[in-house]
């Protein structure tokens, strides 16, 4: 028995994809989450950019709101694994799946090369007049990167 | 009919079309509702606790525009290319109505309260409450559209 067939086989994962409205339910979450806090991922990077709350200190749209991403995130991570192991034989062999598994792999790549120079030196940022190209950089990267995410995502559904 | 024609051409007859509306769609709500979630958030004292509502609000309020402009552009083009599943689902009339409200009451009594000077705790906390149940329940509906058909 393949790998993906036994975890399909988890007693609580079988009844999961089996029931009616847990799987919608599940998915719902996953959206709302998307929505609450994938805007502030979207926020954050605006005012990275220098395109809105300009006159909010980088500083404060940074550690006010990370504590709310890593939650959403945590939700995401949980919902995902849910959805994606009660039909994992489906998602084993879905390209789409690997190529958003891959894009999660390059967003940890881009927290690990920019916190240091970016999201952990916020105070300095707001102390000089102009927004360095690194900064915008990572901001129009991140933004890159959760556009395919989601995309990917939603494409996973049309693969067969 | 003619623009129905179009769009259901579009949509049902390139393989990419209908996805490409779905993640445009949900790309919308994201900016979308985000942007509103941030302004709830405020209110509810959770973030940004330095800036006032009304100051968020006017960072958010252009951004929550546009987005929800695609939003409904891309949702309507989707219900075109199916009308007649759309039109007998049983979730998606109570999505539309739950939608109508939420919006109409984003840009009345949300808007209102959120740039007030100082608006009250419990009036704040209580707008914000209401209008997070709103866009949850929006998107429940549409995911819940697709599933129960």
């Amino acid at each position: 028995m393949s790998i993906a067939q036994s975890l399909e086989n988890i007693g609580f994962l079988s009844r999961f994809s089996e029931s009616v409205l847990a799987y919608p339910i599940v998915l719902s979450i996953h959206l709302t989450d998307i929505a609450l806090f994938g805007g502030m991922i979207l926020m954050t990077n605006l005012r990275l950019l220098g395109l809105t709350f300009n006159s909010v200190s980088i500083t404060q749209m940074v550690t006010s709101l990370r504590p709310w991403k890593r939650l959403g995130g945590t939700v995401q991570i949980f919902t995902g694994l849910l959805l994606a192991t009660c039909e994992a034989t489906k998602y084993a062999p879905n390209p789409f799946f690997w190529t958003k598994m891959a894009i999660l792999g390059l967003i940890g790549v881009h927290a690990l090369v920019f916190r240091p120079s970016v999201y952990n030196r916020t105070e300095e940022l707001d102390k000089s007049k102009v927004i360095p190209a690194r900064v915008k950089l990572a901001a129009i990267l991140s933004l890159v990167l959760w556009t395919a995410m989601f995309t990917m995502g939603r494409l996973i559904a049309y693969w067969e | 009919m003619l623009l129905q024609n179009a769009v259901v051409d579009a949509l049902n007859n390139t393989e990419w079309a209908f996805p490409l509306a779905e993640c445009v769609h949900i790309g919308g709500f994201a900016i979308g509702v985000g942007s509103i979630a941030l302004v709830d958030f405020r209110l509810l004292n959770l973030a940004l606790r330095k800036e006032s509502p009304a100051r968020i609000l006017r960072y958010t309020e252009l951004w929550t525009v546009i987005a929800l402009v695609f939003v409904v552009f891309s949702g309507f083009a989707l219900f075109l290319s199916q009308v007649g599943i759309y039109l007998i689902n049983p979730i998606f009339p109570i999505k539309m109505y739950v939608l109508a409200a939420a919006l109409v009451y984003n840009f009345t009594l949300h808007r209102k309260v959120a740039s007030m000077q100082d608006p009250p705790p419990t009036l704040s906390k209580a707008v914000a409450i209401v209008s997070l149940l709103l866009w949850i329940a929006v998107v429940f509906g549409g995911i819940f559209t697709g599933f129960l058909e």
